[in-house]
């Protein structure tokens, strides 16, 4: 049986249940994916079941650990191809082995979660250095980002606590959410990707200074725009004022 | 006005830049040493043109220096144009730099301006302005100048989280050759204060809680004001329900699953509550910087000084930068003498011994031998001069026989103990533990079976190890383009080791010496 589900979590939850409870799962995939064509046309719309997830929520817990349970809630936010497979193989094999399930390194269905997850952990790593805001006026901070993975939330903690006399906003153009925090508050809720915000008047002047100090720190003799690349690769440029051509 | 402010940014920066004495070459990376944080990975915030990491911005408050330090492009006889930031105006830039998440905090050197005294009291005044008026809670690191008075060390201490004093060369001679005007006991007694000012620290931890700091007045009028602005763009996010969906964290027990939470919630990327800004003095310790290759000092005398500065005053690091003939002096190499990158970086490995081998200066050189071999890295070359040591069965020997085992670093040692409690390591094991094979075979035995051949001379190991090194050398050559340390950009060739983990290879030489020695 092939599922589909709204892309939360509880809605993968809910799948999980059906794969023990009702029939097994072939596949699993986002209702409005528009990948995995196959899947869709015969695939079965799963409604997400508060109740039902919160049952396979507790035996992940109980059965492999707390910790797994957290790993595959990361791991759902993330854009790795199948995720949803390869955590229901997780949670089948955690199901027959219990917790010593993350210690299986070498197992290709550990290694696959593990991967993703560590992914998306670089990438919300990455974000807190490369993530830059500029002042709409009135103290508020804005920043717009496109990230791979889905990692508002696990950037929030660190912003919410540097930034938490000033309030800022992060806005997942890809995603069509934001993050709103202030006084180590923060919460995420839906913004539309066209949203558009009139920046204050000191703003242009900041990312000039900040340009031309970037590029005074470049030594010109060995630039090598291979190795920047690596470190810094050329799909997250376009919200970084310094890599701009001015 | 602007103009007039970009123009100071770029002269003081590449003055911070290239400057070898009063600014830093090697700490273009380093960790958040506040409390708190001091587990937090360094932030990179960006990478220049040439592949460097830059997380930190890195100024001269000035370049116009009174001093004539025989070495500096900011020496009183050079020409060039002198620049001054005002103490706000580099507070303000500062700030707006770091609210704009560009950089992680502010690295902050200068020249003499008229006098030491003087130029504390600016760099205190931007610090203080920073710190007081802007509430900044960054890292700042502050060097200080030779020969400041205590009070205002003082001062720039609890302003700051690292310190640096730089010793500047290796020797008082060379100090009074090459900078005249600065004296050991001006770089010295300042060094002594702020391990003083350290332990002291450590005996009266709770002391000096005087909480964030903020302007009086300002806080509750600017944010609350903010955060109507928020609601109200929350409020067009989405419907009030949307909203209200969101909020709802019934689902979430465990906080597996709530999108909304605090700072210190520890969800997602596990951040450690960073500590309030508290007035502590250089909590992230004090680093010191000498320059190598512009005086006759040998290797063994350099690296007998960095032991017993380890020693005497706790420093954190010290750093070494190669030397770039800048300036025509008798008394210095002559102009374009390449800057000795080779011996800085094995410099950096012998530093490597000293802090985390448990390693002697007197073990890495002797006085027959007083200079690090350029061809091979210090470790392997103690080893071939006790050759009747090895090999070191890997199953049997503890956790410091270990750590002297060429290519053996202290992860790999750690993991081998740890291993051994369960099974017997084989040598296929050894390179998954990330032991250097091409290096550690000739040096130690695996269930006592030797694999470093039949010859075991010396002057035989040494020529193997070598070509090992020549071949290394080729193969970077192609492939992937090296990442560069700052020295290496000006002459010679690259100083490379073998690249594993990108993350540790950011900045400087001294990083590259991360790969097992
Ligand atoms: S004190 Fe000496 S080293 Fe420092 S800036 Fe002045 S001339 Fe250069």
């Amino acid at each position: 049986m092939n599922y589909l589900y709204d892309k939360s979590f509880e809605g993968f939850l809910t799948c999980v249940w059906h794969d023990y409870y009702s029939e097994r799962a072939e596949g699993i995939c986002a209702a409005d994916g528009d990948y995995q064509l196959d899947l869709l046309r015969y695939g079965q719309t799963v409604e997400t079941d508060a109740e039902k997830a919160a049952r396979v929520l507790e035996a992940i817990e109980r059965k492999i650990s707390v910790w797994d349970a957290e790993r595959l809630y990361r791991v759902q936010r993330t854009n790795e191809p199948e995720k949803e497979m390869k955590m229901l193989r997780y949670i089948r094999l955690g199901f027959r082995i219990g917790g010593r399930l993350r210690l299986l390194h070498g197992d290709p269905v550990v290694l696959a979660v593990q991967k993703a997850e560590q992914r998306l952990g670089a990438e919300a790593h990455r974000f807190c250095g490369i993530l830059r805001f500029s002042s709409l006026g009135n103290n508020l901070l804005y920043a717009s980002i496109e990230p791979d993975n889905d990692i508002l939330e696990f950037i929030a903690p660190h912003f919410a606590d540097r930034f938490r006399w000033d309030p800022f906003l992060i806005h997942d153009l890809r995603r069509g959410k934001a993050l709103f925090a202030y006084n180590k508050e923060w919460k995420i809720a839906p913004l539309p990707a066209d949203t558009k915000f009139a920046f204050s008047a000191e703003e242009d002047s900041f990312r000039t200074l900040w340009k031309r100090y970037f590029d005074a720190m470049a030594i010109k003799e060995r630039t090598n725009p291979a190795c920047q690349r690596r470190f810094l690769p050329a799909r997250y440029w376009k919200h970084l004022p310094e890599m701009q051509n001015a | 006005m602007e103009e007039k402010l970009l123009e100071k940014l770029t002269v003081l920066g590449e003055g911070a830049k290239y400057d070898v004495s009063c600014s830093s070459s090697g700490a273009a990376r380093m960790n958040i040493g506040r409390l708190g944080n001091a587990a937090c990975a360094g932030i990179c915030h960006t990478w220049t043109a040439d592949g460097r990491c830059l997380s930190l911005l890195k100024v001269l408050l000035s370049n116009d220096c009174a001093y004539d330090c025989k070495y500096c492009v900011n020496r009183r006889s050079a020409d060039g144009p002198r620049r001054t930031f005002e103490p706000r105006e580099l507070a303000e830039l500062t700030m707006g730099f770091y609210r704009r998440n560009y950089i992680e905090g502010l690295f902050l050197s200068s020249a003499v301006l008229r006098s030491p005294d003087n130029t504390a009291e600016r760099m205190i005044e931007c610090l203080w302005l920073l710190r007081e008026a802007h509430g900044f809670a960054g890292y700042i690191h502050a060097k200080i100048i030779p020969g400041v008075s205590a009070e205002l060390l003082t001062q720039l201490g609890l302003l700051s989280d690292r310190l640096s004093v730089n010793v500047e060369l290796p020797s008082s001679e060379s100090l009074g050759l090459l900078a005249p005007q600065k004296k050991p006991k001006g770089i010295f007694s300042p060094m002594r204060q702020i391990l003083q000012a350290q332990r002291e620290q450590q005996t009266l931890k709770a002391a000096g809680n005087r909480g964030r700091l903020r302007p009086a007045g300002s806080s509750a009028g600017v944010g609350d004001g903010c955060y109507d602005d928020l609601r109200e763009l929350a409020g067009r996010a989405g419907t009030p329900e949307a909203i209200d969906q969101l909020m709802r964290a019934g689902f979430a027990r465990g906080g597996t699953s709530a999108v909304q939470g605090s700072a210190h919630s520890g969800r997602g990327l596990q951040t450690a509550p960073r500590g309030r800004y508290r007035e502590r003095f250089a909590p992230a310790g004090q680093t010191t910087q000498m320059i190598i290759g512009a005086s006759p000092e040998s290797d063994l005398e350099i690296v007998k000084l960095s032991e017993a500065l380890y020693r005497r005053f706790a420093l954190k690091r010290v750093y070494f930068s190669a030397y770039i003939p800048l300036a025509a002096a008798p008394e210095l190499p002559p102009l374009l003498t390449p800057p000795p990158l080779k011996r800085e970086h094995r410099l950096y490995q012998a530093d490597f011994l000293l802090r985390f081998y448990g390693f002697t200066a007197d073990e890495i050189l002797t006085p027959e031998q007083p200079d690090l071999d350029v061809d091979l890295d210090p470790k392997v070359c103690w080893a071939l001069r006790h050759l009747e040591l090895f090999p070191i069965e890997v199953n049997r020997a503890s956790e410091e026989e270990l750590l002297r085992i060429p290519g053996v670093g202290t992860v790999s040692a750690l993991r081998i103990l740890r291993q051994r409690r369960i099974a017997s390591v084989g040598y296929d094991d050894l390179k998954k533990m990330g032991v250097v094979l091409k290096r550690a075979r000739f040096f130690l035995s695996c269930r006592g079976k030797y694999y470093g051949g039949k010859e075991r001379e010396p002057v035989a190991i040494r020529e193997k190890l070598l070509l090992d090194e020549r071949t290394l050398r080729d193969s970077l050559g192609s492939g992937v383009p090296p990442q560069i340390s700052l020295w290496d950009t000006l002459n010679g060739p690259a100083v490379l080791g073998t690249r594993k983990e990108p993350a540790v290879w950011s900045a400087g030489n001294e990083l590259s010496v991360r790969q097992e020695l």
